[in-house]
């Protein structure tokens, strides 16, 4: 098998030289990365939540030198038609001309809209809402008035791994998230527009417990490695991100990259994600917890 | 490369603010009246006349500064040098390249400068060693030496006309394979004597490169990869691009040995930990926080830990105050 093309990927716009390409294809082979990390090690994890205090919920994601901020807004709709008992969600990517050069002008828009549609799949599931990981059920007041749930996410810094680390952004925003209470005034004609009272006060705490996290797994040869870096991103064949939940139910699957793969292999990989996924919910419950208790005191 | 921002807790915030005022007490020049930030004025003898060089400016009949830094004086001649800037070549540093292209008769490399360098195909050795003027053929056959994305070791050559030329004519330099290269700032690497270490315990090689590229890998034996044996195609280890189809098994072999990979982990995480502090890279400085890496028994990776980070400023401050008191 051909193994030989080269990438050109965002790492120094030239690429790697055949010996450092051959080195992390080693260092994977034989379980010990450049930077000593094991296959399955995710580089460390620091959680801030309440970043942005105008935003109902708000964090700040940081994994090794990648840093992402997501927050939520919330505002009062109508809910859709097609699905009278559900709110909305709407997830919104940007990729900051910051975190990378290449990201530039309009550079980041392709990556931005990829990361969207990736974030949509993992964690809203199908279109009719069946199977999603964020519960849009508890977002509806009444029969007429939904909340509509605006999330958007910011690439500060791009160092790899950007899907995890916004899923993760997302999963501690949404656990930051305050949704207002809401009186409505009964009495009002079915056409008519209900009038609404939104508390100032009291707030419900967004439940986030069925919000699964998004592990990223690639693959370079015959192995698999998680959280990977720009330089190891650049030698990989395929890459699959597996959203898992607390359950370690399988909420989404997306495949990257040009490479074919034989279906027990998609099987192998899903299983090593949701041994993963464990340890992965645990951590990030754990920094969550600890962030939000910061951010009380 | 990427900054690893530390997440210290209260009592390393502590220690590491006390280890960096010990190190600030003991640095020996008195700075108070050479260093400026801007629109300081610069004091200055007007009867003598002066020379405005970089960083100033004339305003209101004062010298005045325009960038933040140390004031140096060269006879009539007053500028303002800069703590932290973007690397500047002078003759006869060690540098480490990426080649970006290949030109007529020279390689253009990325030195993280504000501009690239050129190798002349004049400035490199044969690869069959012989001295000879270069040929149209050898022209055409630039690529089988360097291509595009390969790592280079060279020195500076008298830079003309603007341009940086580098040459590689020595055994020393040339292109190096098995590791990894590494960004840190350009200052934290000094020139001194010796820019090629061989860690003989570990058998692995160490360049720091002045322009702040830093590699780290297997040990190479008098650098002769450059002796290419046509024939010998077969041979994993000659790295000619185009006839690459080695199979995945004979790949497995050829791996870098598990314990060097090891201690070449090691050493490029030192390197990382050592730009993170914001210490400058020497081979003693390194050396230290390996041992003291290998002493705490910690994994590789667990180097990047703030506890770690915090042990390896409180020796460094420890070993610059007994070099000291030593002088």
């Amino acid at each position: 098998m051909k193994l030989k093309f080269r990438m050109y990927s965002v790492v120094g716009m030239v690429g790697l030289s055949l010996g450092e390409q051959h080195f992390i294809q080693g260092g994977i082979a034989q379980d010990l990365r450049c930077d000593g990390r094991k296959r399955l090690t995710y580089r460390p994890i620091h959680v801030e939540t309440g970043v942005i205090p105008q935003a109902n919920g708000s964090a700040r994601i940081r994994i090794g030198a990648t840093e992402v901020i997501a927050s939520v807004k919330a505002e009062l709709g109508k809910p859709s038609l097609s699905q009278p008992d559900k709110g909305k969600v709407f997830i919104y990517i940007d990729c900051s001309s910051t975190a990378e050069p290449a990201f530039e002008g309009r550079g980041g828009e392709e990556l931005s809209a990829e990361l969207s549609t990736a974030l949509h799949c993992c964690l809203l599931g199908a279109k009719s809402g069946a199977g999603a990981g964020i519960d849009r059920t508890s977002l509806v007041v009444e029969g007429k008035i939904c909340w509509d749930l605006y999330i958007d996410g910011l690439v500060v810094s791009s160092d790899g791994n950007l899907l995890d680390a916004l899923g993760a952004a997302i999963k501690a925003a949404l656990s930051n998230t305050g949704i207002p209470s809401v009186k409505v005034t009964a009495g009002a004609a079915s056409d008519e527009q209900p009038e609404v009272d939104i508390s100032d006060e009291e707030f419900l705490q967004f439940d986030t417990s069925g919000v699964p996290v998004i592990i990223t797994l690639t693959k370079v040869g015959r192995e698999y490695i998680v959280d990977a870096t720009p330089e190891e991103e650049s030698q990989m064949s395929s890459a699959i991100s597996i959203s898992v939940n607390k359950k370690g139910h399988i909420c989404g699957i997306t495949k990257r990259g040009g490479a074919g793969l034989d279906p027990s292999v998609i099987l192998d990989m899903v299983s090593v994600a949701q041994y993963v996924s464990g340890k992965l919910m645990n951590k990030l419950d754990s920094e969550i917890a600890s962030a939000e208790a910061e951010d009380e005191s | 490369m990427r900054e690893i921002q530390l997440q210290l807790n209260q009592t390393q915030k502590l220690r590491l603010q006390k280890v960096l005022e010990t190190l600030e007490s003991q640095s020996s020049i008195p700075n108070s009246d050479s260093s400026v930030t801007i629109s300081d004025s610069i004091s200055v003898n007007h009867e003598d006349g002066v020379l405005k060089g970089h960083g100033t400016t004339d305003h209101n009949g004062e010298v005045v500064a325009t960038l933040c830094g140390i004031v140096e004086r060269v006879n009539k001649l007053v500028y303002v040098r800069t703590l932290r800037s973007r690397y500047k070549p002078e003759d006869g540093d060690i540098v480490i390249g990426r080649v970006v292209e290949v030109a007529q008769k020279c390689w253009r490399l990325d030195i993280n400068c504000s501009q690239n360098a050129y190798l002349m195909l004049s400035a490199m050795n044969m690869p069959d060693g012989v001295q000879r003027r270069r040929t149209a053929v050898d022209e055409l056959n630039m690529r089988r030496i360097f291509e595009e994305g390969d790592v280079i070791c060279a020195e500076v050559r008298r830079s003309q006309h603007d341009d940086i030329h580098l040459q590689a004519r020595s055994q020393k330099y040339g292109k190096l394979n098995a590791g990894q290269l590494l960004t840190v700032a350009p200052y934290l690497v000094k020139r001194q004597k010796q820019h090629f270490h061989h860690l003989e315990k570990f058998d692995v090689d160490l360049i720091l490169g002045c322009n702040g590229f830093v590699w780290v890998g297997e040990h190479v034996e008098a650098r002769d990869v450059m002796v290419e044996d046509p024939v010998n195609l077969s041979d994993p280890q000659v790295l000619i691009p185009n006839e690459n189809s080695v199979s995945l098994e004979e790949q497995d072999k050829n791996y870098t040995a598990l314990e060097t990979r090891n201690y070449i982990c090691r050493a490029a995480n030192a390197v990382r930990v050592l730009s993170t502090l914001g210490f400058t890279i020497t081979l003693e400085s390194i050396k230290e926080v390996i041992d003291l890496s290998i002493s705490a028994n910690l994994d590789i990776h667990d180097m990047f830990g703030s506890e770690f980070c915090v042990l390896v400023a409180e020796k460094e401050a420890e070993r610059r105050s007994s070099s000291k008191r030593k002088r």
